[in-house]
């Protein structure tokens, strides 16, 4: 479970998120849908302990992000961004065991983990090599395994599909809705109307820091008198995405 | 800050970094390499040099004064002690035969020296040479020595056979006394070089890890994920810090590899300067010697810290390597400044100000002048600049505004 409570961060005179407030319930999608500068990328370094929020909180699996940071970052998985970075000195092993290590994880489990993730991921071959050589789909999959290598039951995905091609984008899709499958409580921000009807179960409208709608499809499209998202989020936002 | 992830960090990114060959080529290599390097070729020219100018003189006679009276003169008489004095034949064109590194003397004789010389009027040797040409420059003194001392003993025949005592041209005689410790002398080169390659080194050698541990980090867009796990920022910092600091040693280590490497090839190397006893001696103090390596190392770790500053505050890669470059033109400056400095320059306030500190102590130590009030300032002094810049890269490292900027 996830609450989001007044969050607000200023960058100066700059009010990049402004006052939002919207919950995700465990084992659901919630996408955070707006354009480039919307505020979608601060909001979620928020809700990752990365930034300060000005004034607000969210409680994340219980933890308040302001009181118990620490707590907070034990229960999250992040993928922020469409490339795969790497250790590209390190085998792909070793990229996911640095992040299990730093996570508290001991090491008997983490090898276990290790493998299993492997077998999931179908890395088996290359689990033990360097992964500076990998291909951009290899280098995906370990990223993948990196962000849930502690089992974290709630993730952020911010834009996690830009600058990807199509079979990049349907994996990245694939990975999102196997982690709720397993139950993880996610949300994922986008600037890609299809991606975020295809992937969520409600959706936020975000622009210029404010949190414009929220609601299902259906409730968004009824309370607008739309007939679609693309309607709706003109209508709100005064331009096309 | 868990000393746990502290840890975790460090192994992770010595691991990392040591599989990189470039860093262990500008951390290890070159400077085990570069020392002896320089050792052989500077001190094997310098010897050639050094040869060159006390042997093989070679001086020629202008067309005029060619004659068998003034061959006679000088061969016999002026260079009679002189072996490496070598005359041989005549030029019509002085200049051009020096240019053309024909000779690199040519001496005009006046014609009737003989009959001066009865007549007690002194007479006009010309010795043409070019200033401009190390070895004809450095070898004149020992021509002109030549005829300087031929000059007296003229002098002194003729004050015997006018029955005075020659020791009347000489009223007072000086004695030389050199009051420097025995070794001071004669670690000259070493004094000079280390101190000003140490500091250098020190300063080069944690960029490559500093660059890639924020600025890297931040590229490659493993620094958000980093930043979420449950390792704080400060362990992440420090971790860091341990690994920049630890390669900036593994560079000077090396360079004293290097050194020793280097001494063994050319062991007079160092002192291969006037005055100079021939032998590499030491006789530090293991006080001194300590608190001058614990002045070192904190050097490095003050370099570390900023370092890691300068790589959160850069916007990529390529501006940390930028601004980290500057960094090392501040090592150079002062390292270039007291190089020629001796033991018996250094002031108080040498030893307040950060980096001239360092190599103050180290030029202390190794010119056996030893000031243990002086060496203990300056490591009280590093030790205050170790926590200012400690402080500076862990405010750089909380600041949203530099961590985040895209
Ligand atoms: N570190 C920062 N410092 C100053 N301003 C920032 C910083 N990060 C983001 N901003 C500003 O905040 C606003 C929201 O940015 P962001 O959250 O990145 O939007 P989005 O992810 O939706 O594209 C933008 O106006 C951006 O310029
Ligand atoms: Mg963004």
């Amino acid at each position: 479970m996830l609450e989001i409570i007044e969050l607000t961060k200023k960058f100066g005179e700059v009010k990049a998120v402004n006052g939002i407030s919207f919950q995700v319930n465990e084992g659901e999608i919630f996408g955070l849908l707006g354009e480039n500068g919307a505020g979608k990328t601060t909001t979620l370094r928020m809700l990752a302990t990365m930034l300060q929020p000005t004034s607000g909180t969210a409680i994340l699996g219980g933890y308040d992000l302001i009181r118990e940071p620490e707590k907070v970052r034990s229960r999250i998985g992040i993928l922020f961004g469409g490339e795969s970075g790497l250790y590209d000195r390190l085998t792909a092993a070793e990229n996911i065991a640095y992040f299990g290590r730093l996570n508290n994880m001991d090491e008997g489990k983490l090898k276990e983990r290790i493998r299993e993730l492997a077998k999931v991921f179908d890395m088996e071959e290359y689990i033990d090599r360097r992964a500076g050589k990998f291909s951009k789909g290899m280098k995906q999959k370990v990223a993948f395994a990196r962000s849930i290598v502690h089992n974290p039951d709630i993730m952020l995905f911010d834009e996690p599909t830009s600058g990807l091609d199509v079979s990049a984008i349907r994996n990245v899709h694939e990975f999102i809705l196997d982690c709720k499958a397993q139950g993880k409580t996610i949300v994922l921000s986008s600037h890609t109307m299809s991606e975020v009807e295809k992937l969520c179960d409600r959706i936020g409208i975000i622009h210029k820091g404010n949190l414009v709608a929220q609601g299902t499809i259906a409730e968004l499209l009824e309370q607008h008198s739309c007939g679609s998202m693309e309607e709706v989020f003109v209508k709100l936002v005064g331009e096309k995405l | 800050m868990s000393l746990k992830h502290v840890w975790i960090v460090f192994k992770k990114e010595v691991k990392d970094i040591s599989r990189d060959r470039r860093t262990l080529l500008t951390n290890l290599l070159i400077p085990i390499i570069l020392m002896p390097l320089l050792f052989t070729f500077l001190g094997g020219s310098m010897k050639k040099m050094e040869k060159d100018i006390t042997e093989n003189i070679t001086v020629a006679l202008t067309r005029e004064s060619d004659t068998e009276e003034i061959r006679n003169l000088l061969e016999n008489e002026v260079f009679k002690n002189y072996p490496n004095i070598k005359l041989n034949g005549s030029v019509d064109n002085p200049a051009e035969a020096i240019q053309n590194d024909k000779f690199r003397f040519v001496i005009d004789v006046e014609k009737d020296f003989s009959s001066r010389l009865e007549q007690g009027i002194p007479y006009t040797i010309t010795i043409h040479y070019d200033q401009s040409d190390t070895k004809s420059s450095g070898s004149f003194g020992i021509l002109a020595e030549a005829i300087r001392s031929y000059s007296q003993k003229t002098v002194k025949n003729r004050l015997i056979e006018m029955n005075i005592d020659p020791q009347i041209l000489e009223p007072v005689t000086i004695q030389q006394v050199n009051a420097a410790k025995d070794n001071a002398s004669g670690n000259f080169m070493i004094m000079m070089m280390l101190p000003m390659m140490a500091s250098i080194l020190i300063a080069v050698g944690g960029i490559p890890a500093a660059t890639d541990l924020v600025a890297g980090e931040k590229e490659r867009g493993t620094f958000e994920p980093l930043l979420t796990t449950q390792a704080g920022r400060m362990s992440v910092l420090f971790g860091k810090y341990l690994t920049v600091t630890l390669f900036s040693f593994v560079s000077v280590i090396a360079q004293l590899i290097g050194v020793v490497i280097g001494g063994m090839i050319n062991p007079t190397f160092f002192t291969m300067v006037e005055g100079g006893s021939g032998e590499l001696s030491f006789s530090i103090p293991t006080g001194a010697l300590l608190l001058s390596i614990l002045t070192i190392i904190t050097l490095g770790m003050v370099f570390s810290a900023v370092q890691l500053a300068i790589s959160t505050y850069a916007r990529s890669f390529k501006e940390a390597q930028t601004y980290l470059s500057f960094l090392i033109f501040a090592a150079m400056i002062p390292s270039y400044a007291t190089m020629m400095m001796q033991p018996d320059d250094l002031q108080l306030y040498m030893f307040i100000v950060p980096l001239l500190n360092a190599i103050a102590s180290l030029k202390m130590i190794l010119g056996s002048v030893i000031n243990y009030t002086y060496l203990g300032i300056g490591l009280g002094t590093s030790l205050i600049y170790v926590i200012l810049s400690l402080m500076f890269a862990a405010w750089m490292f909380n600041k949203e505004k530099y961590l985040f900027r895209n």
